[in-house]
């Protein structure tokens, strides 16, 4: 057994009357791979928190490197060599490479001067370390998010990191930029260098980790080798529950004259070309590819945001011109986005204005004044409908959970009725528990008569959803499959290509 | 701006209607403050609480009233309008300029009368076109509200100085001196039109469409965008009923002074109208008229009430502005504390 | 090198302030002596100290108004102290106790915003109406016009002088050192300090800036102390040079500093900005009044044309952003 790095014993932590940890015991140690688990508020952030001493333990004792800590201060922890990769990255987008890479040096050093050159020199042999090239005096901001996350790493290896803490790392990666990321985690791992990686997916889970760790409900529900351990029975430790992935009843698609959604040959520079296909009523297209296979574009064309530069489109058999969002909307388009936080919800605003936000202008009354019981009414039905979670309407959105989140978006693009709904990245950041559900309301819509589009990079999603899926690739379609000609397998190795995982 | 409002639940109350006036934390500390104050300076000096001050405080408190609603509508939507003090100065220059310049020497009361419906109209529409270009520039361009309406208060201001070549435009009709004078039932007639514009806002605001969208749109506009909010179309508007306010303002200043003049105000006006809209917790997609208008009373209760306490004191005028600023502190840090307490206990 | 000095917003500034000075010239040929440019220079003294003072509080992502109610209540303040004294000596202990009062007012600033979590902006409107409101009342309200002997003559010191055909002899003023000092100072300390870093790390990324470890409230109180320092300094030279102590001094100019910031490249929201482009900002600023009033254009009607040309200078930038960002958003997807 490796030497033990980090082990914390018997903590706890209360935010006011919730529970977030409960007597959570973990041991990590040299050169392992660790994997963290859990749905949304199982715990995991928070025990990374306490970890990196953003947190205070309630009760409980953290060791590492052999040192007692009761509490430990964000500086203490980034000494004892704990280093966390959030998804922000924590760079300064302002600031150079060499500056975001060499700072932390710079600050710990306490040294109060800054020697540019010094800064340079730290930059580049960190770069050697993982054998990458970038241009030192790159501002940040013009990156991109493999770029980024290669100088976090670079920045937590200068640190003398003996544990690497990332929090889901492979969010904004491509297929082949995940695979870097696991090559240079396992390089890491024979140099002795432990990873603690928190995720929600759980292939990639099964791809990396050594050891498996679950939470739920703010308690370690397992913890033991990753070997043998597979996606069926994590699911169910997590949610406390059996996921039914057996047989779904899809719904069969009418065959009719005029389809519900035509697209002919439409063009995006920088995005797609030559695109055509049709949706029908009750059906529900997946479009999948790899990041930058235009596959998110699409999308943002067809509810206007991105206006295509040719090409026509239809709905209902007529054509329409979608050269703004508002164009989409008074077609009968609903579109709900990936970054739901930003894109979709007002945070500060209560659940029902969030829900009844497209359909204020129909529930009025005269003058313009707002019809508030029929509001009520409105939100109250959805909330009911799409079972969401929370004791009030009335409180902000921002107090809810990300699968309950994403309810209310798509609660409100329900409300207003739409033809169609387009679905960019549904379940991402999403307990599993909740994306089953989404997933069930999702084939139900479609069986009421809703055309439904879903961009997604989440393969079992795809198959579990979808009637067709089509795939792009560099802005193409260049493959479409129907339930019979689908296979998770075949889908897989589209996406990954010719690159072979780490690991393997 | 501080980031952390939180819109308030509805409470359980034998008086229905009670329910819908909108009191946060925020209202009930003004209010508090206020009687506070009214108290004090009442104490203090036996002439403050008289029919004579009061109504003399009711006829200056208007024009800063109507005018900080012009700076709260665009801060509610994520803005701010630094030309709200210009604009009403142009207003009034150009009202000013059309009645000078207008109406005949000889004309008949009625006549007069119509010039004047005219001029206001004018003002008006001058509020209007001033809404409009703000409202391109930060809605259709994209410039930062505070910049954009920074080089529309200097360009504004710079259309006021060249044509009255920095003099002031005076010469109206007797008439005109009615607006700021006339008495409703005993309020000045001033006081009523900035209550009944707050009243109008404010319902605006809580129970339109329109003001629905906007405070949505100045929570998150990317969310609004994605919402299918037309976010240009409601700057634009935003900015012109910020326009149009400022006009009113020009034209209640032009009525009590009978003069028109270029740098009116200037930028402490601006200032004040912000550290209103400070004072009354005014915020990205939340905001409260009543706390407006509480915090305009408040202010100007303390002008008066200390104003009065220190005639004949030299500089005596400026204390006021020494215990603005040391309220406002005040209220920040009782606001933290308030702020601090409620997180523990959530 | 050189690529990378015209990719940055200040080498735009400084084609502006080129071209703009051609244009001038070519309409009027006696902008290009030398005595133009000492007047600009003499003009935008005061301007060049206040505005480096708030460079920092920018760059950190604040906008702050209160240092010109700091320039007046510390200049006017010590001028009559002093006074009061009957104090008969040099500049020097002007700067020292208008800097110490400076100092203490920027550190009330810091510790209203660092200790209560309080917005820059709104701190700064509080603490402008309250040194406004405490100048006016508690000091004086009446410029002062008399002045110690040995400092009256202050504001003829020249370095060098020339000949302005309108205005008679004007010179190059030593206080130039100063501001060549001052921006210097300002300069190495964004540039080399730890702390300097620290100022860009907080407009860049706030979060960030606390998790790498920057102690935020000592930075916040050591650019609040320089701006407050600067502030009585920029109030106190102005005094010098005008050779009388106004207690309303700069009270109308807040937003003009903020624009000669702005427009020498510092970003609103923070994150960037240099003192080389401030100076150019002021300078500019400075240029556009004087090119006025060169081409002849009636007084009354300057403040529209500087209108004019402020509502273009900041619709370019946003257009370009606008065009950026559209491209941008399909090119960042299509990696």
């Amino acid at each position: 057994m490796a030497d033990e790095i980090l082990r914390v014993e018997h903590i706890g932590k209360r935010f006011g009357g919730v529970v977030a940890l409960d007597d959570v015991n973990l041991s990590i140690g040299q050169g392992e791979t660790c994997c963290l688990v859990g749905e949304n508020g199982s715990g995991k952030s928070t025990l990374i928190k306490i970890i990196s001493g953003i947190y205070t333990p309630d009760q409980g004792d953290i060791y590492i490197n052999g040192h007692h800590y009761h509490k430990i201060t964000p500086i203490e922890s980034i000494r004892e060599g704990i280093q966390v990769i959030y998804q922000d990255f924590s760079l300064f987008p302002n600031l150079t490479v060499a500056e975001n890479i060499a700072l932390n040096q710079q600050l710990s050093s306490g040294k109060p001067l800054v020697n540019w050159k010094t800064i340079h020199r730290i930059a580049a042999e960190g770069l050697e370390r993982i054998n990458v090239s970038l241009p030192l005096d790159a501002i940040v901001d013009t990156l991109s998010t493999a770029d980024r996350q290669l100088i976090a790493i670079v920045k937590a290896l200068l640190a003398e990191a003996r544990i690497i803490i990332m929090d889901e790392p492979t969010t904004a990666l491509t297929r082949k930029e995940i695979a870097s990321l696991f090559k240079l985690i396992n390089e890491l791992k024979q140099r002795g260098i432990s990873t603690l990686f928190v995720s929600h997916k759980l292939n990639e889970v099964t791809e990396i980790a050594d050891r498996t760790v679950i939470f739920r409900n703010g308690q370690k529900v397992m913890d033991q080798s990753a070997r043998g351990l597979d996606i069926k029975t994590m699911e169910f430790y997590m949610t406390g529950r059996e996921i039914q992935a057996g047989s779904v009843d899809f719904g069969t698609v009418p065959q009719v004259e005029s389809p519900l959604l035509k697209v002919e040959k439409i063009n995006l520079s920088h995005g797609f070309f030559d695109v055509s296909f049709e949706l029908r009523q009750n059906e529900v297209l997946g479009i999948t590819g790899l990041l930058g296979s235009g596959r998110a574009e699409l999308g943002l064309a067809l509810f206007g945001e991105l206006p295509v530069d040719s090409g026509r489109i239809w709905v209902e058999g007529r054509e329409v011109q979608l050269k703004k969002i508002t164009d989409a909307v008074a077609a009968g388009i609903g579109f709900v986005p990936e970054d739901r936080v930003r894109e979709g919800l007002f945070l500060e605003h209560s659940i029902n204005n969030n829900i009844i936000v497209t359909l204020v202008d129909r529930l009025k009354g005269r003058l313009r004044i707002m019809d508030r019981k029929r509001q009520a009414a409105e939100s109250e039905k959805w909330i009911k409908r799409l079972e969401l979670k929370t004791p009030s309407g009335e409180l902000p959105a921002k107090s809810l959970s990300g699968g309950n989140q994403q309810r209310v978006v798509l609660a409100k693009w329900l409300a207003m009725n739409p033809k169609i709904l387009i679905l960019n990245g549904p379940t991402v950041g999403v307990d599993v528990g909740s994306k089953a559900e989404i997933h069930e309301l999702i084939r139900t819509l479609a069986k009421q008569g809703l055309g439904i589009v879903i961009i997604s990079d989440d393969i079992p999603e795809l198959t579990q959803t979808c009637h067709r899926i089509l795939l792009m690739r560099s802005g193409r379609l260049v493959e479409e499959f129907t339930r019979e000609t689908i296979s998770e397998e075949r889908l897989s190795a589209e996406l990954v290509g010719a690159v072979v995982p780490a690991g393997q | 701006m501080d980031k952390n409002p939180v819109p308030s639940t509805p409470q359980k109350t034998r008086f229905g209607w009670a329910k819908k006036i909108p009191l946060d934390s925020q209202t009930l500390l003004l209010l508090g403050v206020f009687i506070v104050l009214f108290i004090f300076f009442s104490v203090a000096n036996d002439r403050f609480f008289t029919v004579r001050s009061v109504r003399s405080m009711s006829y200056q408190l208007p024009e800063i009233g109507v005018l900080s609603l012009a700076m709260m509508i665009t801060i509610l939507v994520g803005g701010i309008n630094l030309s709200v003090n210009a604009t009403s100065n142009m207003a009034a220059v150009i009202a000013g300029f059309f009645m000078v310049k207008l109406i005949p020497a000889d004309a008949s009361s009625q006549v007069v009368g119509l010039y004047m419906a005219l001029a206001i109209l004018v003002a008006l529409l001058i509020g209007v076109l001033c809404g409009v270009l703000n409202g391109i520039l930060v809605g259709y361009i994209g410039v930062p509200p505070i910049l954009a309406t920074l080089a529309t208060f200097t360009l504004y201001t710079g259309i006021s100085t060249g044509l009255t070549g920095g003099k002031t435009v005076t010469g109206f009709p007797d008439q005109f001196a009615k607006i700021g004078s006339t008495t409703v039932l005993g309020v000045p007639l001033p006081f009523i039109i900035f209550v009944l514009l707050a009243l109008a806002i404010s319902i605006l605001i809580q129970r339109t469409t329109f003001g629905f969208k906007a405070r949505m749109m100045g929570s998150n506009p990317v969310a609004a965008t994605f919402s299918g909010i037309d976010n240009p179309s409601m700057i634009m508007k935003i900015f012109i009923i910020s326009g149009v306010l400022s006009a009113v303002t020009g034209i209640l200043t032009m009525s009590r002074t009978m003069s028109a003049a270029y740098e009116y105000g200037t930028t402490t006006f601006v200032l004040l109208t912000i550290l209103i809209s400070v004072l009354a917790n005014i915020l990205p997609g939340f905001g409260s008229v009543l706390n407006i208008f509480v915090a305009v009373l408040i202010l100007q209760i303390i002008s008066t009430g200390f104003n009065m306490l220190l005639t004949g004191v030299s500089g005596g005028t400026f204390f006021k502005d020494f215990s603005w600023g040391v309220l406002m502190i005040l209220i920040f840090i009782t606001n933290y504390f308030i702020r601090r307490r409620r997180q523990t206990e959530s | 090198m050189l690529k990378k000095i015209i990719r940055t917003n200040e080498f735009v500034v400084f084609l502006i302030l080129v071209g703009l000075s051609l244009v001038v010239g070519l309409i009027n040929p006696a902008f290009f002596a030398i005595s133009t440019l000492f007047d600009i220079l003499r003009g935008s003294i005061v301007y060049f100290i206040m505005a480096f003072g708030l460079l920092p509080i920018i760059i950190a992502g604040g906008v702050d108004i209160s240092f010109v109610a700091i320039a007046a209540f510390t200049s006017y303040a010590t001028h009559m102290f002093l006074l009061s004294r009957g104090y008969q000596g040099g500049l020097f202990l002007y700067f020292l106790i208008a800097g110490g009062l400076g100092l203490l007012a920027g550190l009330l600033n810091a510790f209203l915003v660092t200790r209560f979590k309080l917005p820059v902006f709104d701190v700064s409107l509080a603490t402008f109406t309250m040194w406004y409101g405490f100048t006016l009342f508690f000091v004086g309200a009446t410029a002062n016009f008399d002045l110690p002997k040995p400092t009256v003559g202050y504001y003829e010191n020249f370095l060098m002088v020339a000949q302005d055909p309108v205005s008679g002899q004007t010179g190059l003023h030593v206080s130039i050192l100063y501001v060549l000092v001052i921006g210097l100072v300002v300069w190495w300390f964004l540039k080399y300090t730890t702390i300097g870093r620290g100022v860009y790390a907080i407009g860049g990324n706030k979060d960030v800036a606390v998790r790498s470890g920057f102690n935020i409230n000592r930075i916040m109180m050591i650019i609040f102390a320089l701006m407050g320092i600067l502030a009585s300094v920029a109030g106190v030279t102005q005094a010098f040079l005008n050779r009388f102590f106004n207690p309303v001094v700069f009270i109308g100019n807040p937003l003009d500093v903020i624009a000669a910031v702005i427009l020498g490249g510092a970003a609103i929201t923070g994150g960037r900005g240099t003192v080389i482009g401030t100076a150019m900002g002021v300078v500019l600023i400075q240029l556009i009044n004087r090119a006025l009033i060169i081409t002849g254009i009636p007084v009354e009607w300057q403040k529209l044309v500087v209108g004019i040309i402020l509502v273009i200078f900041t619709s370019l930038p946003a257009l370009r952003e606008r065009r950026a960002r559209r491209m941008g958003r399909t090119t960042e997807l299509a990696q």
